[in-house]
């Protein structure tokens, strides 16, 4: 569904992403996690070409990003992006948020998005909150008008760029359990987070990156609980306050 | 005569406002285009249309531009009864665009870039994202500053007396100079501009009110 190969990306001279390669299926939940200013965004950034990359190909769903002749349009109404920050259109009541893009890019009528923005609302609980302005929802509630938003679009894939870290924690479940379903129901994810509970439910791999670098892949608990790179254990520890436990087999001797 | 002055003042105010507004917007949107001439073009717009007063564009369409236009245009120009309300009308709103497309310009500005993005990642494309999410914003953001010279370009329609346009305060000047009546012209003068400002400033006021926006809060989430 997703390939990198040998992506670059630099800022200003400096690589932000070395030699990415990474393959994702149809279908699987990837979480990436690592240090701030790893990359992390970026790299979900080049697969909507938010960010265009330098050299390397991505392809996605068979489109060839640095072909010029790619649609851009079509590829990234293929593709939904929740940010850290919700993003929500400030002078629009959430049901209007939600219908813009489904009428103007996919040629919906006024009623026909309406059905659909009313069931996606349904479906992340906030029917009733349908004719409200962003700035008198709580920020889990615009998070979850923000992922129907883009769900209303009938994405293949969905990015999700830490989408529960400008909550309170008392919110964050809420979003946390449209994510889950979301990934139940078959959904192509790419979530950077660093709620590992999240992961451990339903990722399928996670992805460790740090300086532009992956270093490391793995299912969940080989990630968080065992990780074998020296700077993804020390992370694990300093950010998940998770000493190296040692469920597993493997004696791990430093602790 | 003092009815005429309140038609053509009103004429006046009405066509510059919309076309004040329409040109300040297409400057604006040149201003911050990724095309460069087109910036370069915009700014060159404001530097010259900002720094020159507003009295010189009215002057400058009244006696000047015919004389470029090719001949016959020109003479016809002259000769036409209303031509003053047209340079009027012309010279205001190139002065005052060059304000609103600064003033829009600033409200852009203040849009966080994550507006954009979401725009762009739901496949919006370049004029489906200004006229749906950036220009709704711009000018809601702007709306007080913007309000606010657009009274101002309410008061700069007395300039056009300069060119014997009819408008309010040339036909005040006048009933005095005709029947030394001033008192009583500049009197209702007077009160129809504090009149029609207030009006003015309610409807941005109202206009405020239906955005029911808190113009804060677009700018809350600066990533
Ligand atoms: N638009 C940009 N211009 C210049 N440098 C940038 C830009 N965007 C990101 N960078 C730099 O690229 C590097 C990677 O940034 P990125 O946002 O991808 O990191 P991240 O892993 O998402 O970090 P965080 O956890 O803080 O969000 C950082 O050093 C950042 O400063
Ligand atoms: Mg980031």
């Amino acid at each position: 569904m997703i390939k990198f190969i040998g992506a670059n990306k630099s800022f200003n001279n400096r690589l932000v992403l070395k030699n990415i390669n990474l393959e994702i299926a149809k279908g699987e939940v990837i979480v990436i996690c690592g240090p701030s200013g790893a990359g992390k965004s970026t790299l979900l950034r080049t697969i909507n070409k938010l960010e265009p990359i330098d050299d390397g190909e991505i392809i996605v769903d068979g489109m060839y990003l640095s072909d010029p002749k790619t649609d851009l349009t079509a590829l990234r109404a293929e593709i939904g992006m929740v940010f850290q920050h919700f993003n929500l259109y400030p002078h629009k009541t959430a049901i209007k948020n939600i219908t813009l893009a489904p009428r103007k890019v996919r040629g919906l009528s006024r009623k026909e998005a309406t059905e659909r923005a009313e069931k996606l609302l349904e479906k992340v609980g906030l029917l009733h909150r349908r004719d409200a302005y962003p700035v008198q929802l709580s920020g889990g509630e615009q998070q979850r008008v923000a992922i129907a938003r883009s769900l209303a679009m009938e994405p293949k894939i969905m990015l999700f760029d830490e989408p529960t870290s400008a909550l309170d924690p008392e919110l964050i479940n809420e979003v946390l359990d449209v994510m889950v379903s979301l990934a139940k129901e078959g959904m192509t994810m790419v979530v950077v987070t660093h709620e590992i509970g999240f992961a451990q439910k339903v990722a399928d791999r996670v992805v460790f990156m740090d300086n532009g670098e992956i270093l490391e892949i793995g299912a969940p608990p080989d990630i968080f609980v065992n990780p074998r790179h020296p700077r993804t254990k020390e992370f694990m520890s300093s950010v998940f306050h998770i000493p190296v436990f040692n469920v597993n087999q493997e004696e791990d001797q430093d602790f | 005569m003092m009815i005429t002055g309140v038609k053509v003042t009103l004429i006046l105010l009405a066509a510059t406002t919309v076309t004040s507004l329409v040109l300040g917007t297409v400057i604006a949107i040149m201003r911050i285009s990724r095309i460069k001439i087109l910036r370069v073009l915009g700014t060159l717009y404001v530097e010259i249309f900002r720094n020159i007063p507003g009295l010189f564009w009215i002057l400058f369409f009244y006696f000047v531009f015919p004389d470029l236009l090719p001949w016959g245009l020109g003479v016809k120009l002259n000769s036409y009864l209303y031509y003053p309300i047209v340079a009027g009308i012309l010279g205001l709103t190139v002065d005052n665009a060059s304000y609103v497309s600064d003033i829009l310009r600033s409200g852009r500005l203040a849009i966080p870039h994550g507006q954009r993005e979401a725009a762009i990642s739901t496949g919006l494309s370049r004029v489906q994202q200004y006229l749906h999410v950036l220009l709704p914003q711009m000018f809601r953001i702007t709306l007080p500053p913007l309000g606010t010279r657009m009274v101002h370009n309410f008061k700069n329609t007395s300039l056009c007396m300069a060119i014997a346009a009819p408008e309010l305060t040339w036909a005040t000047q006048n009933i005095e100079s005709l029947t030394f009546r001033g008192i009583e012209a500049t009197t209702i003068a007077t009160l129809f501009y504090i009149f029609l400002a207030g009006i003015m400033v309610s409807m941005i006021i109202l206009l405020e009110k239906w955005w029911k926006i808190d113009v804060s809060s677009i700018s809350h989430s600066k990533a």
